[in-house]
């Protein structure tokens, strides 16, 4: 009875051995070096659409007669891909030619060696913000090839209810007053992860101040969290989680559970730029969806609207550094970044690509100018190697939201110090 | 009857032909399982405790330093591990006790059950077949406040409340996922001790008037010893390294932290390879330390056999 | 034969309310369009049920590699670990050999050292053999894992079957091989199948090595092709496509156990155990 499955495993592997070696002496057999391109997933293509989506379309479209482009997927959170890829990289495999990076891991990988030179023209017509989280030590390390923005989303009827005009910069304290009056809420991203450093860096760079100066030092760096900057922050935080505005979830919302109350009871929200795409289909709530340049954190002071996306960068390690830095132009080119945004909603890192006629039939003019100003003017993260390791540091004394106080800023000042030192254990 | 004595005698040892025959066998018998252990693991584990003397982060090979036990000495002083271990030590306890009684009426039921035997013993078993994480994610959203059952289905729960928001509600959950997913596990572990239970033993004790609970304690209990003890044994290590739970459904917020996912964080999220390989061997350590209580609790001499039950 | 009561009854209905409720729930949320997750929906039941997730999973060729890979390697990584096991547990349960404890002890300490700190080591290893995304690359290291579990539950099955029977069979003529194989081999096979099912289930809900020691879908397992399903954006999780995927993974297996738990008692009544 053992003995028949053990004769069909058997069978089963040699077959899957024989076809594993057909298949490998059939690729690489043209000479052409095939530059394999890591990248993160992109969101599925809409069910009638034809041809190669995202990245994979770009890379097809990039491939010519002196090298070939294929993509290899990483998995869909940007914590795996960072394993995968430094794993990998720190294995100086050469099997990574090109990677597509978050612009928080720019610093480390930057920092550890692992990418090549980048011509600094790369960065001729891209958008500040964009160019800053590409950039480590004054230089361009990786090419931005799309750039994410938060902005303001909000129910056009309840802030009008509230009395609020929101044709001028609005304040936190403001909105937080209007949805609490109104019934409504205030959507942020509080769960303990990544997404929370977002909003509290954006408070702190709001108020003047940011979580690190000097990063390139490392583990050095100057911590400066705590000041009149950060206690702005905290202020901010400790009153939407007192107040009725506040999510039930804070404690646990992210990016996508805040638009289930976004559509009722209704209110404001801070998110990216795929919010657009994803309240379409609920017409109800697109009637009434209105768009403001994230707010502010003092009054009178401009805000700096986070920024995410993703860059290009090309390996160390690869064998034809040549072709992968050529390969490179071609992918962060204004025609790809338009095709891309318009096929995903991932909106360019390029200025030029704004005016882009197809671009402007998806989406309102001025939605895409908001966009553009806030990428322009956004505020990085901090630039630093040992980000994981900040944002572990400053999520364990910022998180629970309703935990933060007017001493957190202090608190976690010290708590970062130490855990960089290494004399206190994340 | 005569029998070769197996429990060492003071004296020289036999050195007979027969037992240098079986001394042979007998790790000709064990080699292979012994060689594709340590393939695996010999390697990695020597490598963690070198690594552990050393201040070492991956991505800056450049900085690497040697600290000696300076490692050790950062995580055995500060409060966030032994805040992990506490947490961690309170959910294996929980969910072993918990499984133990459950797993142990569930073995019983596989045992003697004679209608739709096979739905229910397999209905028993699905849960530890359903992959972790699916499981994990499916347990956190039952749980979750946007797309959750559970606060509509219980009485006196608020359709607000937020069972991750707090320490104890989102150990509830993580126990109740864990308990779910790995009480088969228990089960299974003992209905193979419970088949070996003598027939006969329990006849005679029937006959004899021992009623259902002096069977099950006299009779029953003490002769399944060895499997309880292994059941409980793996469950309880398994349950001191809990990871996926955690990982899924809080991510250690709100003080739900294990030591294991600790570790995690300090090797894969920060690579650190130095504090992270430190906390593996510590991890290691109390878990053999574990290991050594719960065998010696039970008393159990595995490696002794040949008829001394 | 004991008369099935009321208690049966109830017991029987708890025993499956428990288990397959959370079943039920994961079978609910597979039917759940992606756009109702996505908007959240506090109920058990989905509000327009479709079977659009599941034809999703199903055209993802990525996933039905991984789906072959599960299997493929689990099911190797199986026999190949019960065989040793039995041949180990049966030499340290009924044989007198110095170290045997020594044995018992380094398998226990194998099982319990944390996976993710082996996992980089490994992965060097891995790359220096060529073993890295490979079948041998994962079934190797799968095995070394549950060899510690099966040997331990094997020996202790092995030690509550009396000594008398392989004795018996000795002195009918059989070789210590025979004995083994006609005697004590029947006997065992609830042992066996238990740590079968064991082995089965840990390379099969493995996730750590499966995504560290794989790049490509030549290797990748299941659960590491799950990381890779995409939600409706890029922030939230993809619940029901996971779910549904995780729904036909567990078919298969529903099919599996249905057939190894009759295995599992199958030596029970048959009178072995009786003097």
């Amino acid at each position: 009875m053992a003995v028949r499955p053990i004769r069909r495993v058997a069978a089963g592997i040699a077959a899957a051995a024989l076809s594993m070696s057909v298949l490998a002496a059939c690729g690489g057999d043209s000479g052409k070096p095939v530059l394999t391109w890591y990248i993160n997933p992109d969101p599925n293509p809409p069910p009638d659409f034809k041809g190669t989506f995202g990245q994979a379309g770009i890379a097809e479209r990039c491939s010519n007669d002196e090298y070939t482009i294929e993509t290899q997927i990483l998995p869909q959170s940007a914590t795996e891909q960072r394993i995968q890829l430094l794993r990998r990289l720190a294995a100086e495999d050469k099997a990574v030619d090109l990677m597509s990076l978050d612009p928080v891991f720019t610093a480390e990988f930057a920092d550890a060696g692992y990418l090549a030179k980048l011509p600094q023209e790369l960065s001729d017509g891209m958008l500040q913000g964009a160019i800053d989280g590409a950039s480590w030590d004054g230089q361009l390390v990786v090419a931005p090839l799309w750039a994410n923005t938060q902005i303001l989303w909000y129910r056009k009827s309840m802030a009008e209810k509230a009395g609020l005009d929101m044709t001028q910069p609005v304040t936190w304290d403001q909105i937080i007053d209007a949805a609490s009056d109104q019934g409504g809420k205030v959507g942020v991203q509080a769960n303990k992860y990544e997404g929370y450093v977002v909003w509290i860096n954006a408070l702190l760079q709001g108020a003047g101040g940011a979580l690190l100066s000097d990063t390139e030092a490392g583990a050095d760096a100057e911590v400066t969290v705590d000041s009149e900057a950060g206690r702005e922050a905290a202020k901010v935080i400790a009153k939407l989680a007192k107040s009725p505005a506040a999510e039930a979830d804070l404690s646990v919302s992210n990016e996508g559970t805040v638009i289930g109350p976004f559509a009722k009871p209704g209110g404001f929200m801070v998110n990216w730029t795929f919010i657009y795409n994803t309240v379409k289909p609920d017409t109800a709530t697109f009637e009434d969806l209105g768009y403001a340049r994230y707010p502010e954190t003092v009054a009178g002071e401009e805000s700096k609207p986070p920024i995410g996306g993703i860059n290009v960068g090309v390996s160390k390690f690869t064998d034809d550094r040549e072709a992968a830095l050529k390969a490179v132009e071609c992918i962060t080119s204004e025609e790809n970044q338009v095709t891309y945004a318009v096929e995903t909603g991932n909106m360019p890192a390029r200025e030029a690509a704004y005016e882009d006629a197809g671009l402007r039939e998806q989406f309102p003019p001025e939605l895409l100018t908001l966009w553009l100003n806030s990428i322009d003017t956004a505020g990085p993260r901090p630039p630093s190697p040992y980000w994981g390791t900040i944002v572990g540091a400053v999520l364990n004394k910022w998180h629970p939201a309703s935990s933060v106080g007017d001493g957190t800023p202090k608190q976690s000042a010290s708590f970062i110090k130490n855990v960089l030192s290494g004399d206190a254990l994340l | 009857m005569t029998e070769t004595a197996t429990e060492t005698q003071p004296g020289p040892p036999a050195t007979s032909d027969r037992s240098r025959a079986e001394n042979r066998l007998g790790w000709k018998l064990v080699a292979p399982a012994v060689f594709v252990m340590l393939l695996v693991t010999a390697y990695p584990m020597l490598r963690a405790l070198y690594l552990s003397l050393f201040q070492y982060r991956l991505t800056a090979p450049d900085d690497r330093e040697f600290v000696g036990l300076s490692n050790y000495i950062t995580v055995l002083s500060d409060s966030v591990w032994w805040r992990d271990v506490g947490v961690t030590v309170l959910i294996m306890v929980v969910t072993v006790a918990v499984e133990l009684v459950i797993g142990f009426a569930f073995a019983m039921v596989m045992h003697r059950i004679v209608f739709a035997r096979g739905v229910i013993r397999t209905s028993i078993l699905i849960p530890y077949g359903i992959i972790t994480v699916v499981s994990a994610f499916a347990w956190q959203f039952a749980f979750s406040l946007n797309n959750g059952f559970v606060n509509g289905w219980l009485p006196g729960v608020g359709a607000d409340y937020n069972w991750f928001g707090g320490t104890w509600s989102s150990l509830t959950a993580i126990c109740m996922s864990e308990i779910w997913k790995t009480t088969p596990f228990m089960s299974l572990l003992l209905l193979a001790g419970l088949s070996q239970v003598s027939e006969d033993m329990l006849e005679a004790a029937k006959v004899d008037g021992a009623t259902w609970w002096q069977r099950l304690f006299r009779v029953i209990l003490p002769n399944m010893k060895a499997a309880i003890m292994v059941a409980v044994l793996f469950r309880a290590l398994d349950a001191f390294r809990i990871f996926d739970n955690i990982y899924i459904m809080t991510r250690g917020a709100q003080n739900t932290e294990s030591v294991s996912f600790l570790t995690y964080r300090q090797i894969i999220e920060q690579f650190e390879l130095g504090m992270g390989s430190a906390l593996s061997v510590l991890l290691f350590l109390s878990v053999l330390l574990l290991a050594f209580l719960i065998v010696k609790l039970f008393k159990v001499d595995l490696a002794s056999a040949r008829g001394e039950g | 034969m004991k008369r099935m009561g009321i208690s049966h009854w109830i017991g029987a209905v708890a025993i499956l309310v428990w288990c397959l409720l959370p079943i039920a729930w994961v079978v609910s949320l597979s039917f759940k369009p992606v756009a109702e997750t996505a908007a959240g929906s506090p109920r058990f039941f989905p509000k327009d049920p479709t079977f659009d997730v599941y034809k999703d999973v199903l055209q993802n060729d990525d996933f039905l590699l991984a789906l072959r890979n599960s299997f493929g390697i689990s099911i190797i990584a199986t026999v190949l670990s019960v065989a040793i096991a039995t041949l180990c547990a049966y030499a340290i349960a009924r044989l007198d050999f110095s170290g045997k404890r020594l044995v018992l002890t380094i398998a226990l300490a194998i099982a319990m050292f944390p996976v993710v700190s082996l996992v980089g080591p490994l992965f060097d290893q891995w790359r220096l053999f060529g073993l890295f995304d490979t079948w041998p690359g994962l079934i190797i290291p799968y095995m070394s894992f549950t060899l510690p579990l099966a040997i331990w539950t094997l020996t202790a099955f092995f030690r509550e079957i009396p000594w008398e029977m392989e004795q018996a069979a000795q002195v009918d003529g059989a070789t210590a091989w025979q004995a083994f194989r006609k005697v004590i081999v029947p006997l065992a096979a609830p042992g066996v199948f238990t740590a079968a099912i064991l082995t089965f289930f840990f390379a099969w809900n493995d996730f750590v090595f499966g995504i560290s020691l794989t790049s490509t879908t030549a290797a990748r397992p299941v659960t590491a092709q799950m990381a890779f399903f995409v939600g409706p954006d890029q922030f939230n999780p993809p619940v029901s496509t996971l779910a549904a995927a995780a729904v036909m993974v567990t078919v298969p297996i529903v099919v599996l156990v249905l057939f190894f738990q009759r295995k599992i008692v199958a030596g029970l009544t048959a009178g072995a155990v009786k003097g």
